[in-house]
This record gives structure tokens, sequence and C-alpha cells, in this order.
């Protein structure tokens, strides 16, 4: 047999991978080629058997064509496969965050499992858990596929809408906003100067007095004052660039200077100032804004699919 | 720029080219053989839609199948099942209905 037809066939079986009787369709297309190539051309020589290769079709094309009626997952539950994904993500997002901001390691076995990390790997994570979770879904959509049973799965209502979401965004910056942020700003690099920290324990008259050692009071207010910045300048530059990118970077830098704050070990100072562990206190302040940011992160990057899919479906 | 058909074409094909096995398949033939007949009728048949097709049917007891070993060659054939002739009659009663109420709908809409 020609090696072409080898081949062909070759290339066949592997796309027709899950089938069970691979053999046999492929003796059967086998057999129509040999017996059309003496048929039509007299006689099985490669240049024949080429041209009715050709004719055949591409092998994807012919093992699809036995798959016709066989589906992954259902076109139906493509609503079902994001909105699943988003409700699991958001869940396992909170959790991460939550995870990285007490330094703990969480786990809902068989479901869940969140390293401890540093600020890096958290990055780095997050990307992973989104496919995790798309992957999670998708398992268990197939499963639903291939059981063919008309199961009725549960539609998760999101009380957002999207659509306005997106659009309220829009909104242009305020000049007035960004002179009040400039100004406020201005006060305390300012009170920052004078006094070397922004964290006062006492405000007496020449006993002003910092809550942290004077070097932990220097680290923490600069990082509230870049903390503040970052915002402040995302809001600047609304001005030029209108888009959900600025809101994106902002929340993911403030996220990170956040990460850096939390993985500082507590300043010894502090301790000697309370009674109870204010570890605990601040940690929860701190996993309080940064659930707020992390929010927001992910409301930016919604939108920003949201347009990417409006985009495609506009240009079709 | 006209449209191209080939899509509605397939989709239209998908149906006609079952009653049309069937009616074929009344005696043994394989699947060279019902191409080349076709052909010789001026139809030209998709070998490679033919092939999973016939599949298609025989697992649903439509049509069984016979490898015939005897010649230099082998050969899979094919024949119509009692079921495959209920499933005929059938599906011919209801092209023709389908057939019946074009008719009419495009006369009536000449008519006009």
């Amino acid at each position: 047999m020609s090696e072409k037809l080898e081949t062909y066939l070759d290339e066949i079986r592997r796309y027709l991978a899950s089938s069970k009787e691979k053999q046999e369709i492929l003796t059967e297309i086998k057999s129509h080629i040999m017996e059309k190539a003496e048929e039509e051309y007299g006689e099985m020589t490669d240049s024949s058997l080429a041209k009715i290769i050709d004719a055949y079709g591409s092998p994807r094309r012919v093992a699809e064509k036995y798959m016709d009626d066989q589906q992954i997952i259902a076109p139906t539950f493509k609503g079902h496969l994001l909105r699943y994904t988003a409700v699991l993500f958001f869940v396992h997002f909170a959790l991460t965050i939550l995870a990285f901001i007490f330094k703990t390691r969480l786990l809902i076995l068989p479901f869940f499992y969140i390293p401890k990390m540093d600020n890096f790997q958290a990055l780095f994570y997050f990307p992973m858990i989104f496919i995790y979770d798309l992957g999670l879904v998708g398992i268990i959509l197939y499963f639903v596929t291939q059981s063919g049973k008309d199961i009725r799965l549960p539609w998760p209502k999101l009380n957002l809408n999207w659509q306005n979401l997106a659009d309220s965004r829009q909104e242009k910056p305020r000049i007035i906003l960004l002179v009040l942020m400039i100004l406020g700003y201005a006060a305390l690099v300012y009170v920052y100067i004078s006094y070397n920290t922004l964290f006062f324990k006492s405000l007496n008259p020449g006993g002003i007095e910092s809550f942290f050692s004077p070097e932990a009071s220097k680290w923490y207010s600069l990082a509230l004052l870049v903390f503040l910045g970052v915002g402040i300048l995302a809001y600047f530059v609304k001005f030029f660039a209108q888009s959900e990118w600025v809101n994106l970077i902002r929340s993911a830098c403030q996220l990170v200077i956040l990460g850096i704050v939390i993985n500082r070990p507590i300043d010894n100072a502090i301790r000697e100032f309370f009674y109870f562990d204010i570890h605990l206190i601040a940690n929860l302040i701190v996993a309080f804004i940064a659930l707020l940011l992390a929010i927001d992160f992910l409301k930016s990057l919604i939108i920003l699919g949201i347009k990417a899919f409006r985009k495609k479906s506009l240009a079709l | 720029m006209a449209t191209d058909i080939s899509p509605f074409e397939t989709e239209m094909n998908r149906g006609f080219l079952q009653v049309l096995v069937l009616v074929l398949l009344e005696k043994d033939m394989y699947g060279y053989s019902m191409v080349k007949q076709l052909e010789g009728k001026g139809y030209k048949l998709e070998e490679n839609t033919l092939y999973p097709l016939l599949r298609r049917l025989e697992k649903k007891g439509l049509i069984k199948s016979k490898w015939d070993i005897s010649k230099d060659r082998p050969r899979k054939f094919y024949v119509i099942t009692k079921d495959g002739r209920a499933v005929r009659t059938q599906l011919l009663a209801f092209w023709k209905q389908q057939n019946d109420v074009l008719d009419y709908l495009i006369k009536e809409t000449e008519n006009v």
C-alpha cells in the first residue's frame, strides 16, 4: 500500500481518538480509496491515490463527520460555564486574599488548596485559580453533557447588571475632586515632613508621639503615601485616557503595596502600647481594604472582558 | 456578491441523504457502488459523508452490514432491515407532506 495512503489513514486514526470502531472505519475508507483508484485510473499508483485522497477530504474533516453528534460540552451550557466560573472564581479569589493576608494556607479538600504565599507568588496564583475554576466547571459540564439526561442546572442570579456597570465606569473625572485630592495629599506630605510620621498616638502640644518606632513610622507613612499617591495618579491619568485598564493597573498596584505592608514584620513599639494583640486587628483592617480592592480589581477585569466581547460581537 | 449556498445545501442534505440511503439499500450495496450508481443519475454523493451516515443508520438498526471477503478486496455490504423499511415508509410520507406544503405555498404566492 502506498505510503501516502498509510499516512492519510494514520492521521484520521489520530483524530478518531475516542471512537471505539476506529479500525473498522479505517478499513472501510481504505477499501473505498483503493477500489476507486483501480476503477477510475486502472491501477493503483502513487499519483492516482494522491488525487483520490485529496478528493476524499482532509483527515480532520473526515474524522469530524464521524463525530457530528458528539459534543464535549453542550452549546446550551455556554452561559453556565461562564456564570459558574465567575461565581467560583469570586469565592476562590476572596479565600486566596484571606489566606494571603493571614499568612496561612487554606484547605477545602478536595476542591481548594491555597498554599501559604508571599507577594509575587500570590500575584501569579490568581491566573492559576482562574484556569483551575474554569477547568473544574468544564469537567462537571462535560459529565452532565455526556450523561445525555435532561438535567436542569441551577442558574445563579448575579444581580449585577454588568452592561450597566461597564457604562457607569465611563463617568468623566471631575477636576474639583482632583484638586481636593491633591490638597489633601499635600497636607499629608506636609504633616509627614514636619513630624516624620502619619500615625499619631497622642496629639498633645509638645508631646506628639507616633504609634511606631521612628524607623517603622517612616516606613508605614511612606507606604500610605505611595498607596494614596497611586490612587491620585490613576485619577489624574483618567483625564487623558478613559480606559478601564487604568482602574485595573491601579487596583493591582495598590494590592501589591498592601501585600508588602502585610509582609513586613510588625513593629515592636506598637506592641508595648496595646495590651492586646494589635496584629490581628491591623490584619483585619488591611484584609477589609484588600477585599474591597480585590473586588475592584475583579470588576475591572470583568468590564474589560465585556468590552472585548462586545467588540468581538460588533465585528461579527 | 452571491451568497454561498453550500452550508444551506449541507443542512438540507442531512435529512435527504438518510431517506436516499434507505431507498437505495433495498438491495445489498457497498459504499463505492452507491456513489457510482448515484453518479450515474447525476447526483454527487460526498464519500466522506456517506460512510459516517451508514454507520449511524446501522447503529440505529435501520440497516445492517456484512464484510464480503470472497473477492481479492474486502467490501462492506449494507442492506436495509425491517425496522429500516418501516422508518423509510414514514419518512417518505413526511417528505411528501413537506413537498405538498411547499408546492401549495409557492403556488399561492405566485398568484398574489
